[in-house]
Order: C-alpha cells, then structure tokens, then sequence
C-alpha cells in the first residue's frame, strides 16, 4: 500500500516515513505544496497525507486537485488548527479524515488502515493477523473461524493493536484513541488494565497465542515473536 | 454636575460681587445726589431764617427758636465762616423710632450778635433708598438667572447634540464591530477635535485587536508543529528495544510533559478564542444532553474511582452556546468532580431549566474564592496533569454568555451552581 505524506516540517515528515514503513506501508515524502501536487498527478496512492499550511500553496488545494481527477485516494488532513471551521472545511473538500498536531504515530496510522478500508470498495477488507480476522463493517472477531464474542472497547482495542503490530503503544496513546483525547490527560489508567485483560483471555480462550505484551511501566505491544 | 451647569454655577458667582458692588455704586450715587439736594435747601432755609431773625431783632432783643427741626438762639461762640453739614441721629417724637438726620450747624452774627442755628432734616427716604437698590440687584439677579437657564437649555439641546450621539457611540462600541465605528463630522471644531482622535483611537485598537487576536492563534498553531515532531521523535524512540528501564522512564515523562504543553497551548488557544468572541453561535443547545454524553464518556473514569452518579434532570437548561464551548464547559466540571473526588465518593448533578448544579464529595479543603477561577491557580496537591486553566475557561464562558456560576463548599462536599442572569 502506497502513502505519500506530505509535510513541510522535515523532522516530522521522517518520524511519520520511519514509523509507516515500518507498519508496511510504502510512503514517499515531500515537502512542499508543487512537488506533492506533482506527485498525485504522476502516481496512484492508496492515501495521502497532508499538511494545511505548506509552501506555495495550501493542503486544502492538493485535497480538492485529489477530488478534481476523481482519485480514489484516501486523504487525512494534519493540521496544527484545531479550529472547527478548518476541520469541516477539509472534510467537506473531500477529506476523509483530520488530525490535529501534535498527534500519536500510532493514532495516524490506525486512521489511515482504516481510510484504505474503506475506500477499498468491493475489495476484500478483512483484517488478518495470524489465526485471528476481523470483519471491520460486522465488528466481529474469529479465531480459527471461530467466532468470539468482544466488547466494543475490546474490538476497537484489537483492531488498534493490528494495524500499530509489534510497536509499543502507551497508555496514553490507547486511551486518547479508544476512549477520546479527554482521556489523554487522566491521572491513572488503570481501566485500560480491565478491558486489556479481558480482550487478551478472550482470545486466548478462543485457540489464538498470547500476542499482548505488557511492556513494563510503558504500555502493551502486540506481537507474535 | 453638568458641565453647563457648572460654568452658568460659576457665571452667577462671578455675578454676585459684581452686582454688589453695582448695587453699593449706585447706593453711593443716589446718596450723594439726595444729600447735594437736601444741603442746598438747608442752607436756603438757613438763610430765610437769618433774614427772619434780622428782621426780627433789628431793634434789639433777642430771638430764640425750639422746635425739634430749628434750634435757634444766642450763643457766645466765635462766628463761624461757613456752615457745617453732617450726619446724625435722631428720633423721631411720635414713634420713637431713631432716624438718620442731615444737620446744619453755623454760628452767625445777626446784629452784632453770635446766634447757633441748628436745622435738622429726616433722611428717612435714604433708609428706603438701600431696601430700592437691593431689591433693584436682586430682581437683575433672577433675571440673569432664569435667561442663562433658558440659554443653557438650548445650548445644552442644541451645541452639545454632536457631543451626546458621539458618547452614546463610545457607551455601544463593541470590540469585534470596531471596524463599522465612524465618528463624523461636526461643525464645531472642539468636536471634530475629539471626534478625530475617536476615529484614530478606534482604528488603533481594532488593528491591535486583529493582530492580538492573530497572534494569539499562530503562536498557537507555530507551537504544536514542533510540539508533534517532538512527540512523534519520543515515540519512534520508544520502539527501540535497546533501550533500558530508566530510558523508557524518560521518555514516558517527557512525552507526558509534552501533551501536558500541548494541552495547555489549546487551553490558552480556547480562551483567547471565547475572550475574542469567536464561538458567537445562534442555536441553542441542552446542557442536560452535553452532561448525558459527557457522564458517558468518562465513564471509565467514574468506574475507575469506583464514584456514585445522582442525577435529577428536570429541566433541558436549554442555552444560546456553541458546541464546543458546552463540551468544554461540561467537562471541566464534571472532569474536576472526578478527579478531586474521593474513591468511593460521589456526584450530584441536577439541571432545570434555570439551574445547572454539580457537586461532589471531596477530601480537598474548600478553594480559596480569591484564586478559584484565576489561571494557573491549582490547588497544591492537584495532578500532575492538571493545566490550572479549566475553571478559568469555565468562568470565561459564563461570563460571555449572561450567566453567573457560584462555589460553595461545606462538610467535604463541593459545589458548583450556574444560572442564568
């Protein structure tokens, strides 16, 4: 799958690169708003990531060039304004999804397996992870083809585990995207121990292998080695 | 006091000495002329009566003459070369009433004898001419009085009307509509004066206010891009399997210290915003709906610290706000009822259409009135993760949008109340 992420802050631009790729996706980067409209003319990608405030131009524009030639590519808008009117104006251009700066690598990448999904129209969109799927538009899991029956908080927390695998997620990061960003502030959490708890016995009862790791003072990583 | 009232208040002070001091001429005049008037009839009297007295010793003998106005007799007394004229006192027989007299004394030789004659006159009409003159001042006065009062009216409807509309300009300046304000023209040149400087002055405090209001966002916005590459670096680094317990420890810290900046930024962001008017909305929502959601979402919260929910929903305290700040307002409140609660403990919320009150049990001791709603104000044993700036963008909200919100705490239960105002 092909990203092209295109952001103007060079230390940013590599951190998004370095943790895509290394949840498998193939990213090109740029830095500026003529190359990147450049490059959404010359190639097809899966999804596109770009910045609002770019040089000689605005994300915006590439966001609307992307829906002028009826690209099927998946757009997510970063941007440093929180402010509500630039959010429904890029999701109202076409955007599929806006996130604000500064924002969990882990977070973008699970909107951006989400974004490919969904766009994937007609195309097979199970998730798979060893012996377990799961069926995104049912919200069901199986092992083995056997079904297992998951909370929604257990079912967001395992698709969110999939598309960040082997990387260490904080607790931070898993409340924020779970439960919303009020929750990135708490003082404990200790709630997430109790859903985390329950997803892996689930699983575990179910057939599949032990895949989350506590990471000790740190958060879980999902992992089958 | 007006200021016309104040200069026609001067003006009659002013008049008071003056119009004495006319009164006190014009006394002195009048007294003067009466006084010519009656010594010129003295001495033609005085004459008359040495012809009389001539005429009537002239074959010797002498003439004596009492009457309470003449006194005439001999005397032995050196001759005198004129007659002396003065004022005195005397009173009058059939009242008994003392009254100024004008007198003429001479001692003249009539016949080869010295006779003293003394004739006196009343000057009662000078004691009516100082009652005349007073009362001549005082009726000047009134009219000066009541013609500056009409003047004043006038001026006051008529001078002053480009003064008026230009200070019920000022009284409904509004900040964010500062660009429409216009003072015009006049044709009083004291008035352009300061309706020029209005101008100026408005126009230099709108253009300060948009570059405040847009500095305020791109500090904003210029600080959460290094802010995201900071936070996206700490998280690759994170991923490094190489790295010990006590790196990992620092990362977490520094990635905690990071969101906690970047909380802080968006909170001084939102205030700035609401202090600016940017969130002026025309649809009203229910603050009862925004709780409902809120209680949901932190359930997890209110789980974890094992907290009771009382709720009593009677009414919608539907209200003009925007969304985002009711979400903002609702969970401060609700987030603070949390987390300064006791595990264990609880929360009461009830909300009618007048009143939205949240409170909950604490081990905290009551909040200081004077720092309760200042920023940065926390109390000392807050979290870590608390901004400072939550009840001070609450208390920002209510005063934008004509409510008031009281505190009280009592036997370990905290409370907070918004009505409308």
């Amino acid at each position: 799958m092909k990203v092209l992420i295109i952001e103007d802050e060079q230390a940013l631009q590599q951190s998004i690169q370095t943790y895509l790729e290394h949840q498998g996706f193939i990213c090109e980067a740029v830095g500026d708003f003529l190359t990147g409209i450049d490059k959404i003319h010359q190639y097809q990608y899966d999804c596109v990531v770009v910045d609002i405030g770019l040089p000689y131009g605005s994300g915006l524009d590439i966001v609307k060039e992307l829906k002028n030639v009826e690209s099927k590519t998946g757009i997510i808008i970063i941007s440093a304004k929180n402010a509500l009117e630039d959010k429904l104006k890029g999701l109202e251009l076409g955007s599929d999804d806006y996130l604000t700066k500064p924002f969990h690598l882990s977070e973008l990448n699970a909107r951006i397996h989400a974004i490919i999904r969904r766009r994937n129209f007609g195309g097979n969109k199970t998730i798979m992870f060893n012996e377990i799927s799961l069926e995104p538009e049912a919200l069901q899991v199986a092992v083995n083809g056997k079904a297992v029956e998951l909370t929604d908080k257990e079912y967001q927390l395992l698709e969110y585990f999939i598309a960040n695998k082997r990387r260490v997620l904080t607790k931070a990061a898993i409340a924020a995207h779970i439960w919303g960003d009020e929750y990135e502030q708490v003082s404990s959490y200790d709630f997430i121990y109790t859903h985390i708890k329950n997803l892996r016995k689930k699983l575990i009862d179910a057939g599949s292998g032990d895949y989350i790791k506590t990471v000790y003072g740190t958060g879980y990583r999902f992992t089958d080695s | 006091m007006k200021l016309l009232t104040k200069t026609t208040l001067y003006f009659l002070i002013a008049m008071i000495p003056l119009l004495a001091a006319g009164g006190f001429f014009l006394f002195h005049q009048f007294s003067k002329e009466i006084n010519q008037r009656v010594d010129r009839e003295l001495i033609h009297e005085e004459i008359q009566w040495i012809e009389y007295v001539e005429s009537a010793t002239w074959n010797g003998g002498n003439f004596i003459l009492q009457t309470p106005d003449i006194l005439i007799y001999p005397v032995r007394q050196p001759v005198t070369e004129f007659p002396s004229i003065s004022d005195t006192y005397g009173y009058r027989a059939k009242d008994d009433v003392q009254i100024p007299l004008r007198q003429l004394t001479h001692v003249v030789s009539i016949n080869g004898t010295p006779y003293l004659i003394t004739i006196r006159r009343s000057q009662e009409q000078k004691t009516a001419l100082v009652a005349n003159v007073t009362w001549i001042m005082l009726l000047v006065f009134i009219g000066l009085f009541i013609v500056t009062l009409i003047f004043n009216w006038i001026i006051s409807k008529s001078l002053w009307q480009p003064f008026r509309s230009s200070l019920q300009k000022v009284r409904n300046i509004e900040l964010q509509k500062l660009e429409n304000i216009h003072f015009e023209q006049t044709d009083t040149a004291e008035f352009n004066e300061l309706n020029a400087s209005l101008n100026t002055m408005t126009q230099k405090i709108y253009s300060d206010y948009v570059n405040m209001k847009e500095f305020t966002e791109n500090a904003a916005h210029e600080m959460q891009t290094p802010l995201a590459v900071v936070q996206s670096k700490m998280e690759l680094l994170l991923q490094d399997s190489n790295l010990n317990e006590s790196q990992v420890e620092a990362i977490l810290q520094t990635t905690t210290a990071l969101s906690r900046l970047s909380k802080l930024v968006q909170s001084l962001l939102l205030l700035a915003k609401i202090e600016n008017n940017q969130y002026e909305t025309t649809k009203s929502l229910s603050l009862a709906d925004t709780t409902k959601k809120y209680l949901e979402l932190f359930d997890e919260l209110i789980k974890d610290k094992d907290i009771t929910i009382d709720t009593s929903f009677t009414g919608n305290f539907m209200i003009n706000l925007h969304p985002l700040l009711a979400d903002s307002l609702v969970s401060n409140l609700l987030g603070n009822a949390i987390k300064y609660n006791k595990a264990g403990g609880n929360i009461n919320i009830s909300i009618s259409d007048q009143e939205y009150s949240i409170s909950n049990t604490s081990d905290l001791p009551k909040i200081d009135p004077q720092y309760l709603f200042k920023r940065f104000k926390k109390p000392a044993n807050s979290p870590e993760s608390s901004t400072g700036l939550g009840l001070s963008i609450v208390k920002k909200i209510i005063d934008t949008h004509h409510l008031t919100i009281s505190y009280e705490a009592e036997h370990g239960i905290h409370r907070f109340c918004i009505k409308r105002r």
